[in-house]
């Protein structure tokens, strides 16, 4: 309990108050002391009361001041547009027990909003869901690959196929996170959709060191992480570039990490876009997303990091790095978990 | 499944207000080389920094050997045991390598030390990269190349899993250069990691696995050494360099004439027989292959009279330490050259003395050099502390010092060195003012990086001796690590295709 009250820099301020008082009071007294008496044993008495007091005034910078300073940076931080996790500080000292319920609060409300937001993602694919009737779709879609097969148009009857199994993956499957291997299923079936728009104009190459292949591909990572970077890699990079575009979808695994970079050599970006994209990735999504990115552009990689963010942590997410006439690499950074029992906020799986 | 040797999560880094890395983000496995070019010098000092110590962040996490040692919300503070290996060596001068390599690192507690133990001990660090290197043997006694690989043994030996080596090909020559890389390969199979810090993206592709390009505090892009070479064009840090080297291409005339410097038959320590001579006008480049005999040969210029043989300036023989008729732009002028303690005017006006006697008492003199040369130098910079100037203003003023000083020869050590592309292409402009004024340049380099560009010829001593000497047009001969040579053999072969009698 007691610690529990000095978590608080106002009762910190409190008690240090009290023992400095407490202490330059027997300090005083010491000092009449030795004008009074002058004996010289009370100059030790004396001396040792300075070494306390300085002590006294160390640990209270310790104490108190580097907490406090802590939670001026955390909440300069929030102010920057940083996450909002960190609200709170350092976790465990607050300024007084009413500053520590409103900041509760606060990330209370941001947590809600982000659920909600969260929510409202899964509830436009539901409501798309609903609106088209997945099976509707996929008995058209089978009937016009068959009318194809029969024309002899055997390019119409994959293509429909590639469609077919693309819609499937995006809009059937609810559950959050998939497996690496579905996920590069998905990317294979998108980019073959894409070939019969650019032909050989595009080539998409998968690396991975095939000993840890497996281990790779039974990864889990948020649905729908690879396909919108892979189709911004195409449409912002590739497409406007002259001549044959060369597109690279590379898997790493380390002892505790994920690492998947798509890359493109396409047009690539200057420093100061490059820049402003991974201001937008690093700072709070919360904040940025709502403001500017509709009007910026870019929101598929700041939904993307935002997922990473709310599931994995902040230590997890995108990164850009861009040259322009050169290309471009988005690198996702995942924990390497094969269970969804691993995710550490579960609850943001909705 | 490679381990995570040191990862750089996002990371800002402000000092006093100023971002010094900015949203940096950097991977290096177990084993890996990487390359790091720095477009321009910003936040290399803080990357350092903080691989070493763990400061305050103002944003990101970083991870050491997979453990996370920084994070912006809370700094324990302490250090890493990460070693940098630079120029300006570490090791106690006065000690031996074996005192070095295993007395002076951290955690040696014993209290009596046994050199002949301490020598059985590293022997096998020796054997295993194949140097032959004496245990006892002085560390001034060694050559550049062996102290840098005592420092690496030593970085080693106290058990960094990463080592930085930064600008290495600066201060070792070619040939050591590829004996490095056969050492940090045999290092790297044993999950050492490097960071290869270099100015130029043609050294580290040849050394390193993977290459990433620096720019304004953060990390622009990476390219695999597996990966198609990428055009050279779009890379900002040669982009101006092929330029300029394609105009210099261009613009080239042979210099001929009187011999304004000459050796003959010189002999002083590493030198060994040396004969040379340089024209008027023309710009040289001398290559030390073994990087012993350039120390001996600056020294004859500054301080010392030769053993045997003889150096000429101008038909009459040179009065080393007072001859104004040469000068010496030494390794990183901007630092070593600048005296903090005099006013810019003085700064740049105490090698004038030869010239004109009452330059410190004549008010009008100072006025027409402040009126003639504010024009290039800025009218402002007369008016500051020399502390207060910015690198290229440093530059500036040493430059025009040499030129008001008006030498006869200029010999510049390593010009390039350290400077980041936009000061590297401005030196380069300011070695031009000095050709245009008919004052010879000898680049003392071991190294070739940047400085053929510029260069009528090259010659490389070996041994103490000229080994080879290139013409311009002979460029095109030299080994395939050289700087720009595709410029070069653009040039040169599609003049020799078209021409079939080459002027030889």
């Amino acid at each position: 309990m007691k610690s529990k009250k000095l978590s608080y820099l106002s009762k910190r301020i409190l008690v240090a108050g009290i023992v400095g008082i407490a202490l330059i009071t027997v300090l005083l007294f010491c000092l009449s002391a030795v004008a009074i008496v002058w004996d010289s044993r009370f100059w030790w008495c004396v001396l040792g009361g300075g070494i306390i007091f300085t002590l006294n005034l160390w640990a209270a910078g310790m104490w108190i001041m580097k907490p406090y300073q802590q939670i001026e940076k955390s909440t300069r931080l929030f102010l920057e547009g940083y996450t909002a996790n960190e609200v709170s500080g350092n976790g465990e000292v607050y300024l007084t027990p009413v500053s520590r319920m409103m900041e509760e609060r606060l990330q209370g409300m941001l947590d809600v909003s982000e659920l909600l937001r969260m929510n409202k993602r899964q509830a436009q694919y539901l409501a798309l869901q609903n609106q088209i009737n997945p099976h509707f779709l996929y008995n058209t879609l089978e009937s016009i690959r068959s009318e194809a097969l029969i024309a002899g148009l055997t390019e119409v009857s994959d293509m429909t196929e590639a469609l077919a199994s693309f819609f499937r993956y995006t809009i059937s499957k609810v559950e959050n996170l998939v497996s690496i291997e579905e996920e590069i299923q998905n990317c294979e079936t998108y980019f073959k959709i894409q070939k019969y728009r650019f032909g050989e104009r595009v080539q998409l190459d998968i690396e991975c060191d095939r000993e840890e292949r497996e281990e790779i591909y039974r990864c889990r990572l948020p649905k729908l992480t690879m396909q919108p970077i892979l189709e911004n890699s195409i449409i912002h990079g590739t497409e406007c570039k002259l001549g044959a575009g060369h597109l690279k979808i590379h898997l790493e695994r380390t002892a505790r990490r994920l690492v998947i970079r798509i890359s493109d050599d396409g047009v690539g970006m200057d420093e100061k876009t490059l820049s402003d994209m991974n201001e937008r990735l690093q700072k709070s999504a919360r904040l940025m997303s709502n403001q500017e990115s509709e009007t910026k552009g870019g929101i598929a990689l700041v939904n993307v990091n935002n997922r990473i963010h709310l599931l994995f942590g902040e230590e997890y997410g995108l990164h850009v790095f861009s040259m322009p006439g050169v290309g471009t690499d988005v690198e996702i950074t995942l924990p390497a978990i094969t269970s969804d029992r691993e995710i550490p906020n579960k609850e943001a799986l909705g | 499944m490679r381990e995570e040797m040191l990862r750089m999560e996002r990371v800002t880094y402000r000092n006093q207000s100023v971002t010094e890395l900015d949203n940096f983000s950097m991977t290096i496995l177990s084993g890996e080389i990487m390359g790091l070019v720095p477009v321009n010098n910003d936040g290399l000092e803080a990357l350092f920094l903080l691989l070493k110590q763990n400061l305050p962040l103002h944003y990101g996490y970083i991870y050491y050997h997979e453990k996370l040692v920084n994070e912006w919300k809370k700094t324990e503070g302490g250090t890493n045991r990460i070693s940098i290996i630079r120029n300006e060596s570490s090791l106690a001068q006065d000690l031996t390598v074996v005192d070095n390599v295993f007395v002076l690192r951290q955690g040696f507690r014993k209290w009596f030390m046994q050199p002949e133990v301490l020598k059985k001990q590293l022997l096998p660090f020796l054997e295993d990269i194949g140097m032959n290197i004496r245990a006892d043997a002085y560390v001034d006694e060694l050559t550049v190349f062996e102290k840098f690989v005592v420092e690496l043994l030593k970085a080693v030996v106290a058990g960094s899993r990463l080592i930085v080596l930064d600008s290495v090909g600066t201060f070792i020559s070619d040939s050591e250069l590829i004996k490095l890389h056969g050492i940090l390969r045999h290092y790297a199979g044993k999950g050492i990691s490097f960071l290869y810090v270099s100015a130029h993206f043609e050294e580290t592709r040849q050394f390193c696995d993977r290459i990433a390009l620096m720019e304004n505090g953060h990390i622009i892009k990476y390219f695999d050494s597996k990966d198609k070479k990428p055009d050279q064009f779009f890379i900002p840090c040669v982009e101006d360099y092929d330029r300029w080297v394609r105009t210099q291409l261009k613009v080239q005339e042979k210099k001929q004439g009187k011999a304004a410097f000459e050796v003959r038959s010189l002999y002083h320590r590493n030198i060994r027989n040396l004969n040379l001579w340089v024209n008027a006008g023309e710009c040289l480049v001398l290559q030390d292959m073994d990087n012993c005999a350039l120390e001996d040969f600056f020294f004859l210029l500054e301080e010392k009279k030769p053993e045997s043989g003889q150096i000429i300036v101008d038909g009459e023989k040179l009065r080393p330490g007072m001859d104004r008729r040469i000068a010496v732009i030494q390794e990183l002028p901007a630092e070593t050259m600048i005296f903090h303690n005099m006013s810019y005017f003085d700064n740049l006006c105490f090698t004038m003395d030869h010239r004109f006697r009452k330059i410190w008492s004549s008010k009008g003199m100072k006025k027409s050099i402040i009126s003639e040369y504010g024009q290039f130098l800025g009218e402002d910079v007369f008016f500051k502390r020399p502390e207060e100037l910015t690198v290229k203003q440093k530059y500036d003023l040493v430059y025009t010092r040499i030129l008001l000083q008006n030498p006869r020869v200029v010999f510049c050590i390593q010009p390039f060195r350290r400077a980041e592309v936009s000061i590297r292409s401005h030196i380069w402009e300011l070695l031009e003012r000095f050709l245009k004024k008919g004052i010879t340049v000898v680049i003392l380099a071991v190294n070739l990086a940047d400085s053929l560009a510029l260069a009528d010829r090259l010659i490389r001593i070996k041994d103490g001796t000229v080994q080879e000497v290139y013409d311009k047009k002979d460029f095109i001969k030299l080994p395939v690590n050289t700087p720009w040579l595709y410029l070069y053999k653009e040039k040169y072969a599609s003049e020799s295709g078209e021409d079939k009698s080459p002027d030889k």
